[in-house]
């Protein structure tokens, strides 16, 4: 009888974690909406947890500024002198730059930062690239919006809880994200493997990409805004064209989450278009 | 006699070692390691729990509860729902016909078993992941992971023993 029992409920489990992989893993809003809920329990278990490690990491790297101090703080001073004359060239070029988009009437996007988040867990999955931060539909948070670090693209919000929320890495698998040739402005798309560096795809015919160039994101897509880093290429053979992130996603602490929306000019009056012109060379 | 009072000592809160200590490990899993190397790939601790308290302790282990702590992993790292729940309970399966035999060697003969298993688990892991993602996986990343595992198996074993500890000390 123990036996019987015993072969039923193993049968019973297999058959129901079999069902759960055929049918349960398709966008059902009942499997994400018990998905979050059970993160959002969690996430604060995890946020507690991964504390100390934290702690740990920043003592390290702690140590290790000040073994660098002296001869970090002479390469700022030398940076600094470098970065205040490209400041200057900078904002000259911003002027020019926006009065030549008003005369096309180009669109300007409106990038919003939601919330700033704290990375509490990764998954562990060789198959799966994502990470669980502390920020969900309470703080603004909502699916498909952008994830960014200060050094460039992280990954997109692809399940949000009440208080936590699931990052799809630009190193997923399912990960797609449009992108450009900072360069010449060759648009392409980014294509995640699961591997450390995603490739680039849809190069069009007849262009020619090399080591060391620069990649950015497009802005197509309506998720990243554009011109944000991305990568640079670091690979170029017959195998594709890999890419080495310029966010170190293996080293994530905070990260912000940030809305993109294009707001249109007003349309110059026909009759207003000179004058406006006139006012802005003035 | 003595087998008698460890169950008695398994009845109580100790009787839930097995299932806190690998909800822990879990847990620890999800973490980020910002070290070299652990940073991409971390040993599947999971396995080793399961494995290791189900040659020891079955009873404390049953299906049901390999069930909910693999569905449980699945939901925290984002996988394919159902894919541990899956191997986790195969991997019961296999131990619960083969335990007695298993018991009776030393520890040596059970990470021999170890390293079989944590291949065969790598493999179907990795054709899971091919199916479920419809693209075929890097194997060298599957067989990675789980020579990984395997070479974790010693240490996690030496602190599931620590623990076992408990559950006998308490019935002496």
């Amino acid at each position: 009888m123990k036996e019987v029992r015993y072969r039923f409920s193993t049968g019973f489990f297999i058959t129901l974690s079999l069902a759960l992989l055929l049918f349960g893993n398709k966008n059902a809003t009942v499997v994400q909406e018990a998905r979050s809920t059970l993160i959002d329990v969690f996430v604060p278990v995890l946020d507690v947890v991964s504390r100390p490690i934290e702690a740990v990491d920043s003592a390290f790297g702690w140590v290790q500024q000040v073994a660098i101090v002296f001869s970090e703080n002479k390469r700022l001073r030398e940076e600094n002198a470098k970065l205040k004359n490209d400041r200057i060239k900078a904002s000259q070029l911003a002027i020019d730059n926006q009065r030549l988009k008003k005369l096309l009437n180009v669109g300007e996007g409106q990038v919003n930062t939601i919330a700033a988040a704290r990375v509490v867990a990764d998954s562990d999955s060789p198959f799966f690239k994502s990470v669980l931060i502390n920020r969900g539909t309470s703080d603004g948070i909502a699916k498909g919006q952008a994830v960014i670090t200060e050094n460039g693209i992280v990954g997109r919000t692809i399940t949000v809880g009440n208080s936590s929320a699931r990052v799809l890495l630009a190193t997923d698998i399912n990960s797609r994200i449009p992108v450009k040739l900072a360069s010449r402005g060759i648009n392409m798309i980014l294509e995640g493997d699961n591997s450390a560096y995603p490739k680039v795809t849809f190069l069009p015919l007849g262009e020619e990409i090399a080591v060391g160039d620069l990649i950015l994101t497009s802005g197509y897509g309506m998720v990243f805004p554009p011109d944000l880093p991305v990568g640079q290429v670091i690979e170029v053979d017959e195998k594709g064209i890999k890419i080495k992130l310029s966010g170190e996603l293996h080293n994530l602490n905070y990260v912000s989450i940030v809305g993109y929306e294009i707001i249109r000019n007003q349309l110059t009056q026909p009759g207003r278009a000179g004058t406006a012109l006139q006012e802005d060379q003035n | 006699m003595a087998v008698v009072q460890e169950n008695k000592s398994e009845r109580g809160m100790r009787g839930v070692i097995p299932f806190v200590s690998t909800l822990v490990l879990i847990l620890l899993m999800q973490l980020q390691y910002k070290v070299a190397f652990i940073d991409t790939m971390f040993p599947s601790l999971s396995l080793m729990a399961v494995y290791y308290w189900c040659i020891y302790k079955p009873q404390l282990m049953p299906v049901s509860a390999v069930f909910v702590l693999g569905l449980l992993q699945d939901i925290l790292s984002g996988g394919a729902l159902g894919m541990m729940a899956l191997l986790l309970i195969l991997v019961r399966v296999f131990i619960v016909r083969q335990g007695p035999r298993l018991l009776e060697r030393e520890f040596l003969f059970s990470w021999l078993v170890f390293i079989v298993v944590g291949l065969v688990y790598g493999a179907l892991s990795w054709a899971i992941a091919t199916v479920y993602l419809k693209e075929s996986q890097h194997l060298g990343t599957a067989f990675g992971h789980s020579l990984l595992t395997i070479a974790a198996y010693p240490l996690v074993v030496f602190l599931l023993n620590r623990l076992r500890q408990l559950l006998i000390s308490e019935s002496r």
